[in-house]
């Protein structure tokens, strides 16, 4: 195995557009993960920051920076060159964005009916982020489709507090030619089947058909497509001569797929090497030194050599950290010691606080280095001090993180080079 | 595949309850990408798997696992490490075993029998295999389609070869297992394809190895992605007795198709639990060439006279590679032969998945499974194509028109050709 400048491990949203950034800077790049992550359960978009309270990202990233143990006091500083090289690469790969730091956050409905806030969206769900005026919203569903449920989420979002809303809300659900002969309507075969362009001009009359009269923006299960996603949507539009957005349902998510396969194939073209599947078994360490990591195989290990070692294996709610019933934690690949509040406080009399256990991590200094070894660096979410499903910085941290180790490693790399 | 922990080793069922219901496994399988009769690798697996067991009947809750083809991408796509594929084939084995198998499974999985049949009629056996109404016969009386990806028979197996050549079959006298291995030949080397297995002597002779060749038989793999264990324990059995004091006394086991060798590593223990001390031992010492031969090279002991080959190569990695965790040492090596470009396919599967693509019921599934890398194979313009299984070679072959030889074949004749190349005269003058 051809010795690597730098070992990823993990492939969520950190490690990929780590592995990205690296190899777009002419590392040698390795990417190992156990298994496909958490980019095929996520909406699509990118949550930078929103904290209660925030009225932009860049106000929701000075916040959280204001906080004692927050990633960003030491992160917010890359976060805009981080989203900007993100949307940059994502435009490259046919997923352009709308939105940036200081946009509005932007009550956003999902499938469940409820609202969150977001800025910065693909551009297959702008429309629901631009003011509504008289607009009323359309949802349109689709019969026989499982995870998706317009009429629902329709009920649920008039109930909701949605100041600045649509003028009307309602829901219209659909019969797609041909789904009535098929048993696995999941959302990626609806994908796929937007990609035939036969196939998608006759759904799109289909829905077309039963619009009401009006001025409507159109949600829609986010299914139109993969690769093709950009003229499916632009079609719909056409089609309908209304605005169209997608919302992202049940996993797997076809926005999380596309983000996925874009950053992938980004990798791979810039002579990046991906391997998924198995896990790192065991790391070969010389004093503060990692020099190999092992990954599994049908016999023996796999023995992967590299200068440096990003670890983006996630928290707690991931890969990279267990807890064990006596409660310790555990960080999986080099054993490094977690940061995590005490076992007597991993419970909340509210069970919809935030959970104390998600702001365990590893302790990193400002390269993002833990204090026990060199040449490794932690990136995403196993970073500590994050609450990131009440913050919503999931997404801004891992990027902001990966930016700043891929810079600073490809820099030394040339260096040494 | 791949082991996760004590709990799930012995037993990859067990697994299925690490399944979190995230779907990512039904997204990347070829399969339920072409056809919504397969509900996909989660439901035929951790899902269905809730409803099988003793007293159950080994068919609950329906028979659609058998229309997985083995691929394993489930498995390495899994999150939560849950072990699908493996799941999924043992399923099929339980049901294989409850109800029987047809004659055609039988058939096509006993590559011994065929190659015993064929290669002594080989020039009238062939002249059936590329007979439209010898096919067509075949697949209305058993089910081989007519157009399924089938190779012809050799005249003479590699085993009379190496019997001829006079070559080792035994432990020498001298135990040298640092500079020797043994040699895995598997069914379609010694009755279809045995100049491959040539030129695997000839490459392993190049950089210093002597070549055992003893007593082996077909690894099994074509019974176990069938669900007839028991025919398949009896082969592994054999060739573990035979294998198992080489790899004892330190010896390297090499193999030329990455379905063996993975057969070798990994499914002896994990379908078929073979896990006593040879089924170990043998697995510890397996090796794809490919493999070793990258291996030598990060040693600085590979033969690195490559003569230049000037040509664009598609290159496919079989699923069973991709299975075996050693990424893909046929590119690495690629790298080392001037002029080579080879391209990774980067697609999932072929569509073949051993005897899969030959059956008539389940030809149209493999061809669609594989049709954008036959497109890709043909769009490349290059004058052929390289592989390391051999019917994914059949596969790809067949179904692009692009002849389809193993990697060891383009290094063979890269060596050869320095062999015998002119020296340029301008070396002499310096």
């Amino acid at each position: 195995m051809p010795r690597a400048d730098v070992v990823v491990i993990g492939a969520g949203l950190a490690g990929l557009s780590c592995a990205a950034e690296l190899a777009e800077r002419g590392a040698r790049v390795f990417l190992a993960a156990k298994g496909m992550a958490t980019t095929h359960w996520t909406h699509g978009g990118l949550d930078v920051a929103a904290p209660p309270g925030a009225q932009t990202s860049r106000a929701g990233v000075h916040s959280l920076a204001a906080t004692n143990h927050h990633p960003y006091r030491f992160l917010a500083v890359d976060a805009d060159a981080a989203v900007t090289a993100h949307l940059a690469r994502m435009s490259s790969q046919g997923m352009p964005h709308v939105g940036f730091l200081d946009d509005p956050l932007t009550p956003i409905p999902t499938a469940i009916g409820s609202l969150r806030r977001a800025a910065i969206l693909p551009s297959a769900q702008a429309a629901a982020s631009e003011p509504w005026a008289d607009d009323g919203l359309l949802l349109v569903g689709f019969r026989r489709y499982r995870d998706a449920w317009a009429s629902y989420s329709a009920r649920n979002l008039r109930n909701a507090r949605w100041p600045g809303g649509p003028s009307e809300i309602r829901a219209v659900d659909v019969e797609l030619p041909g789904l009535d002969r098929l048993h696995n309507i999941a959302p990626h075969v609806l994908a796929r089947l937007f990609e035939d362009p036969v196939w998608r001009s006759r759904a799109l009359s289909a829905i077309a058909a039963v619009l009401p009269a009006g001025a409507w923006r159109i949600g829609l299960p986010a299914v139109l497509g993969l690769d093709a996603h950009a003229e499916v949507h632009a079609e719909a539009e056409r089609a309908f001569s209304h605005r169209v957005f997608e919302m992202a349902s049940l996993p797997p998510s076809v926005p999380g797929l596309r983000l996925f396969e874009a950053l992938r194939r980004r990798i791979l073209t810039r002579g990046g090497r991906i391997q998924i599947g198995f896990d790192v078994v065991d790391v070969e360490r010389t004093g503060r030194r990692i020099e190999a990591i092992h990954t599994e195989a049908a016999s023996r290990t796999l023995r992967i050599a590299a200068d440096a070692f990003v670890l983006a294996t996630g928290g707690i709610g991931g890969a990279g950290i267990r807890a064990d019933h006596g409660g310790t934690l555990t960080e999986r690949v080099f054993g490094l010691p977690v940061a995590a509040p005490s076992r007597e406080r991993w419970f909340n009399d509210d069970p919809l606080l935030p959970h104390p256990l998600e702001a365990a991590g590893i302790e990193v200094d400002d390269d993002l280095a833990p204090p026990e070894l060199e040449n490794v660096r932690i990136i995403g979410s196993a970073l500590p001090g994050m609450h990131y499903l009440d913050e919503r910085c999931g997404d801004g941290v891992a990027l902001a993180s990966a930016n700043r180790v891929a810079r600073s490693l490809a820099a030394s790399h040339a260096v040494a080079a | 595949m791949s082991f996760h922990d004590a709990s799930t080793r012995e037993f990859p069922p067990f697994s299925t309850d690490l399944c979190i219901k995230c779907n990512v496994c039904t997204t990347v399988c070829p399969v339920a990408r072409v056809t919504d009769d397969f509900p996909g690798p989660k439901y035929v697996g951790p899902q269905a798997q809730r409803f099988r067991g003793p007293g159950v009947g080994s068919g609950a809750p329906d028979r659609s696992v058998d229309l997985c083809s083995g691929c394993g991408i489930c498995t390495r796509a899994c999150p939560a490490g849950v072990l699908i594929a493996e799941t999924n084939n043992r399923a099929r084995a339980a049901i294989v075993e409850e109800r029987g198998s047809s004659l055609r499974n039988r058939l096509i999985s006993d590559t011994d029998l065929l190659g015993r049949l064929g290669v002594p009629l080989a020039p009238l056996a062939n002249i059936g295999l590329k007979n439209g109404l010898a096919r067509w016969m075949g697949e209305k009386l058993l089910g081989i389609h007519r157009r399924g990806p089938l190779t012809t028979f050799a005249r003479r197996t590699f085993g009379s070869w190496w019997k001829r050549r006079g070559g080792a079959v035994a432990l020498p006298p001298v135990p040298d297992p640092s500079r020797t291995v043994v040699y895995f030949h598997g069914c379609a080397v010694n009755s279809f394809e045995p100049d491959l297995g040539r030129d695997a002597v000839e490459i392993l002779e190049r950089n210093g190895f002597t070549v055992i060749v003893p007593r082996q038989e077909c690894c099994g793999l074509p019974f176990i992605s069938n669900g007839l264990y028991a025919q398949a324990r009896a082969k592994a059995r054999r060739n573990l007795a035979s294998l198992a004091e080489f790899a004892r006394a330190g010896y390297r086991i090499v193999g030329t198709s990455t379905s063996c060798t993975h057969a070798l590593k990994a499914e002896y223990r994990e379908m078929l639990d073979l896990s006593d001390a040879d089924a170990t031992a043998v697995a510890d010492a397996t090796w794809d060439i490919c493999e070793l031969l990258l291996d030598l090279h990060d040693r600085g002991e590979l033969d690195v006279g490559f003569a230049p080959m000037v040509e664009p190569l598609p290159y496919h990695p079989p699923c069973q590679l991709k299975s075996h965790g050693i990424g893909t040492p046929a590119m690495d090596l690629f790298a080392l032969v001037p002029g080579l470009r080879a391209i990774d396919s980067d697609h999932d599967c072929c569509g073949a998945a051993g005897t899969y693509g030959l059956k008539v019921e389940r030809w149209q599934i493999a061809q669609d499974v594989g049709a954008p890398l036959f497109a890709a194979v043909r769009a490349s313009g290059a004058a052929r194509a390289a592989c390391d299984s051999e019917t994914c070679r059949w596969q790809i072959e067949q179904s692009s028109g692009v002849p389809t030889v193993h990697p060891i074949t383009i290094l063979a004749e890269s060596y050869r050709r320095a062999d015998t190349a002119v020296e340029e005269p301008w070396r002499r003058i310096v």
